[in-house]
């Protein structure tokens, strides 16, 4: 395809201190993809995640969306461009209720204002019902598991599965093109683990979304991923197909043994 | 160019700042540690001024005391860097440390509580009324003098004294065990516990050092000012932590250069800004936030790296 | 506690989510009311309050009008605004009094003898608003990035600049300012017009309650659609995680500008009203002790309750305003400490162990002092019956200074070693506490309830409700990330 990539890096470097996290990284994400990071920790994975969602700005090199660079835009600026993000650590507004969190993060795709809200004048209120439907939408994509009687509960009281769903609701409530997704997998079950991985080939077939992965079990990166980076030490060692990239020696060795079956 | 008033503004500056700067280590010692302004901090060091009275009082006060003017002064220094130093032990005890780990908001309004009852009990207590340290029957007003420069001996006395528990405290911070405990525990306080280290008791000495120093300033600031009354901790506090701030909050160094600058930003502010004297804190103020919007980190501070 | 968000739950999801559900549940006769309000429609709610609210005045004398009603609702006013700042998007501004003030000395330029400006209320009011919302804009826009503490520091300031300005600004002389006098400076702004709102000139105290209750009623209302609105939900968000928030499409920054003027500017409706009230304008008025009471309506209340406003208000201006006759004040503390044994100490043995004890102690103490050292009960009591029965429990020197202060701070040390207690020795431990507390109150603290008591329950307050009940009466148990 010679189109050009929804998102491109090219020659991307962050340091901290004397700390090179991320250096001369060219990576890019054509859309459509499912595109796998894997590296062991330290690796640079989340700095990677947070320079392109524009928390930190690189040192050198470019971020481009579809074209346009997004380096030094704030970070709520580079969400409305269309990248959505969840959180390795879960960063759900916990006492806002389910509902209440999938309907605040679509703020960057609303207009009316705080007068026009005192005063329940029609926009808003139009606004406001399009925002709840759209919230109750994106919670229905997970089946049964956050409709009705939870869409009113605090954020706290979900199980942890179910708040690893609620993340990825909410990133896919500010209406993104490309979804980046931090270690979705991480804490759950075989079970949960299988549920994941069906579900972000659901976000791609139905939702249409273009994903990049942080993802440290194999099983899953193996299942969903169109193609595979391999990060170490802020730097790209390898990069193709899964089974191209598990074998390759730089990989194998960063691990320090890494085999093709491993598990949590 | 007057230079005797320009010396005179920057003695008086450096006793000003000198007294701010024992403020801002204690500030600064606390928030390293804890990540908390302490806003009790300042009355602490009125609390020291009113200790310096009882004290001066029961060695039978200033114009007939029981002992040497000297002895008389060391002892007061001493029982109000102990007396306030327990209190701030206490008042870590009861009012911080069951809010350790709830939501930053918390202590800093619990502190707000601890310094507005501190404020009122000393008005209960001590009365409205201004007392008197009454320096001159105690000290008399002899000055030295180099030139131009004129010292008084309260004056002189406050700038050595301070530059001497600076120096103490720097020590203590680099070379004893306490110290390096100290250091630790506001690098990462989890990490240092599993280390071995006591927290509870680090904390529990950082408190008392600081309230301490505090206590020290409150006699100096008496000592030379000579009037002390419940609200005087309340300007105080705020000076020494916008002097805290400037320097670079969490920063020793920082701390005594901020208070240094700060009072003498206040000094030469009274004497040559248009109605200094009346809008002087105004001027403090106006350095505040401009260090904090050129520099936030403060002077000798180092810019907080978030980690996501 | 707050949940641990990173350890996967045992169990499946329904389990899970129906044991917190239990947790959630409210018992007993508090809980049964508790789930009635929470069920009831917003409108019902209001309801409750408007309707003893509008019968008050007409049940009431002028004096508790003023006192208990009036400033009751400008102080919960006030509390609305600084709810949005601190409740809503979680800032600590703890220069907001300035905005009221600001407010104040606004309404008064334009509506005194002071320049002989006398605007009508319907102008002059907006004009409060616009100007403390566009100072508030201005402190808050340099502001805007700072991290908690150090707004908090520069609110501080802020606070304490405005006071001093205005003590100052009947002398400002300095090019091109010469000679000017904006404020009337320590004597304060005289001659405030009352209001005169379309030609309804506002003279009564029932009047004046009236129109701030509609105004207290109007802003209440508003903030009620704000919080389910886009921007009500982007503040909670920013007070829980501002960086999620941030990454979530939320502006952060203009967010906080946001919550920062729309408090100002509240507050500067309220100044408005405050300063026809008083007919004057004093710097004195918007100093740190205002705003402690604030902070403790708002904190006590709940921090983002609409409705603990209301309540936080009557507590902290209400027990107060109780407090200021003697008399009154007896009953109160012996009241408060009698409901406090009550409720806390169980079981029944111990319960009994404390009444009797200190009961026991007042009186031996009493008839020791009587033989031994007369003047230590030759004090005045107070007049009523209470304090008839008090003297001669209580011992009542006739030169209580030195005693009371050192029973005063006898009496919080025993109450922090209380604390520290626990089974037998704090009972027997608080023997001794209520004694000594009541004589410190009886003889010192008893004096002084306009002024130095008030103010330090106020902050004894805070620093208990922060270990105790941080989300105050209506807000809700929070969880944090740590």
């Amino acid at each position: 395809m010679a189109e050009q990539p929804l998102l491109d890096l090219r020659g991307v470097g962050k340091s901290f201190g004397g700390l090179a996290c991320l250096s001369e990284l060219d990576l890019h994400v054509n859309e459509g993809e499912i595109v796998s990071v894997i590296g062991p920790n330290g690796a640079g994975k989340t700095t990677l995640f947070n320079v392109i969602t524009g928390v930190y700005r690189p040192d050198e090199g470019d971020i481009l969306l579809d074209g346009e660079s997004i380096v030094g835009l704030e970070p709520h600026k580079v969400t409305d461009r269309g990248v959505a993000r969840t959180f390795q650590t879960l960063r759900l507004f916990l006492n806002m209720t389910v509902r209440e969190n999938v309907m605040a993060v679509q703020y960057g795709r609303t207009k009316s204002t705080v007068f026009e809200a005192m005063l329940r004048l029609p926009r808003s209120r139009r606004e406001e019902r399009q925002i709840r439907l759209n919230a109750e939408e994106k919670l229905s994509f997970f089946g049964q598991r956050l409709v009705g009687y939870r869409w009113d509960q605090p954020a706290y009281s979900l199980s942890y599965a179910n708040r690893r769903r609620l993340e990825i609701a909410r990133a896919m409530a500010t209406e993104p093109r490309i979804l980046l997704l931090d270690e979705p997998a991480a804490g759950m079950n075989p079970s949960e683990t299988h549920e994941i991985t069906e579900l972000i080939g659901q976000l791609r077939e139905e939702g249409k979304y273009t994903i990049l992965v942080i993802e440290h079990d194999m099983h899953v990166v193996e299942g969903i991923s169109d193609r595979v980076v391999a990060l170490d030490h802020g730097v790209k060692i390898a990069e193709g197909s899964f089974d191209a990239v598990a074998t390759d020696p730089r990989v194998v060795e960063a691990y320090l043994g890494l085999r093709k079956a491993e598990t949590k | 160019m007057n230079w005797s008033l320009f010396w005179d503004l920057t003695v008086s500056g450096l006793t000003l700042g000198s007294v701010y700067a024992l403020v801002a280590l204690g500030y600064s010692m606390v928030y390293g540690i804890l990540k908390l302004l302490n806003f009790a901090h300042g009355d602490v060091y009125m609390i020291g001024a009113f200790m310096g009275w009882f004290a001066l009082h029961w060695l039978g006060g200033p114009i007939n005391p029981s002992a040497a003017a000297w002895l008389v002064v060391v002892l007061m220094f001493l029982f109000a860097m102990v007396a306030c130093g327990g209190l701030g032990v206490v008042i870590e005890r009861f009012a911080y440390r069951p809010l350790r780990n709830a939501p930053r908001i918390a202590p800093l309004i619990s502190a707000l509580g601890v310094s507005f009852f501190l404020q009122n009990s000393a008005l209960l207590l001590f009365g409205a009324s201004f007392r008197d340290y009454d320096t001159f029957h105690l000290i008399g007003a002899k000055t030295y003098n180099v030139g131009d420069v004129f010292l008084s001996v309260p004056q002189l006395l406050t700038i050595v004294s301070a530059i001497g528990l600076m120096i103490g405290l720097t020590l203590l911070v680099a070379r004893t065990k306490i110290g390096k405990a100290m250091r630790a525990t506001s690098f990462d306080r989890e990490a240092a516990s599993m280390m071995g280290i006591d927290v509870d008791r680090v904390i529990a000495s950082t408190f008392f050092i600081g309230s301490a120093l505090a206590g020290a300033a409150g006699v100096m600031f008496a000592l030379v000012f000579g009037q002390i009354y419940h609200f005087m901790g309340f300007l105080a506090g705020l000076k020494g932590f916008t002097a805290a701030v400037i320097g670079g909050i969490g920063s020793l160094p920082g701390a005594m250069l901020g208070g240094l600058l700060v009072g003498l930003a206040e000094s030469y502010a009274t004497g040559y800004l248009p109605q200094g004297s009346t809008f002087q804190n105004l001027y403090v103020f106006a350095l505040l936030i401009a260090i904090i919007i050129i520099r936030p980190q403060g002077l000798l501070g180092k810019p907080d790296v978030n980690k996501v | 506690m707050a949940d641990d968000v990173t350890q996967p739950r045992i169990g499946v999801d329904e389990w899970v989510s129906s044991v917190e559900e239990k947790r959630e549940r409210y018992r007993g006769p508090i809980g049964w009311l508790r789930r009635g309000w929470d069920s009831s429609p917003p409108a019902a709610r209001l309801l409750v309050f408007v309707v003893p609210a509008v019968i008050f005045p007409f049940v009431t004398s002028e004096g508790n009008l003023f006192r208990y009603g009036l400033i009751t609702l400008l102080y919960a006013l006030l509390g609305l605004g600084l709810n949005v700042t601190v409740g809503f998007a979680g800032l600590l501004d703890l220069g907001y009094i300035a905005f009221f003030g600001i407010g104040a000395y606004t309404y008064g330029y334009v509506a005194s003898t002071h320049a002989n400006h006398h605007w009508p209320a319907e102008l002059a009011i907006p004009l409060a608003i616009a100007v403390a919302g566009l100072v508030g804009f201005i402190v808050g826009f340099p502001s805007r990035r700072l991290v908690g503490d150090y707004l908090a520091i520069v609110t501080l300031f802020f606070g304490q600049a405005f006071v001093v300005f205005v003590n100052n600004a009947d002398r400002i002389n300095f090019w091109p300012f010469n000679h000017t006098d904006l404020t009337g400076g320590a004597n304060g702004l005289d001659n405030i017009d009352p209001l005169n709102v379309f030609g309804w000139k506002v003279n009564t105290t029932k009047e004046y309650y009236l129109f701030t209750l509609g105004a207290f009623l109007l802003v209440m209302i508003l903030l009620y659609f704000v919080s389910g609105s886009r921007t009500g939900r982007a503040w909670k968000a920013l007070r829980e995680d501002p960086l999620a928030a941030e990454v979530m499409s939320m502006p952060v920054n203009k967010l906080k500008l946001m919550a920062f003027t729309f408090g100002a500017g509240i507050a500067g409706f309220a100044g408005a009203i405050y300063g026809s009230v008083q007919t004057g304008a004093f710097p004195g008025d918007y100093d740190i002790g205002l705003l402690i009471t604030i902070y403790a309506i708002v904190i006590l209340g709940g921090a983002g309750s609409l409705a603990g406003v209301i309540v936080g208000a009557l507590i902290v201006n209400g027990v107060p305003e109780l407090l200021r006759d003697s008399n009154q004040a007896e009953w109160v503390f012996y009241t408060v400490v009698a409901i406090l044994v009550i409720t806390k100490v169980r079981p029944w043995q111990k319960l009994v162990t404390v009444i009797g004890g200190t009961i026991a102690l007042g009186f031996a103490l009493h008839a020791i002092a009587d033989a031994w050292f007369p003047r230590w009960t030759a004090g005045e009591a107070n007049a009523g019956r209470l304090a008839h029965w008090v003297s001669h429990w209580m011992v009542l020197p006739s030169h209580p200074t030195q005693l009371a202060n050192w029973a005063y701070v006898l009496t919080i040390a025993l109450i922090l070693v209380l604390t520290l207690l626990h089974g037998w020795w704090r009972t027997i431990v608080m023997i001794p506490t209520i004694y000594v507390g009541a004589f410190a109150w009886e003889n010192l603290l008893v004096e002084n309830t306009v002024g130095a008591t008030r103010f330090l329950l106020l902050g004894a307050l805070l620093v208990v409700l922060m270990n105790a009940r941080p989300q105050g009466l209506f807000g809700s148990a929070r969880v944090e990330i740590v």
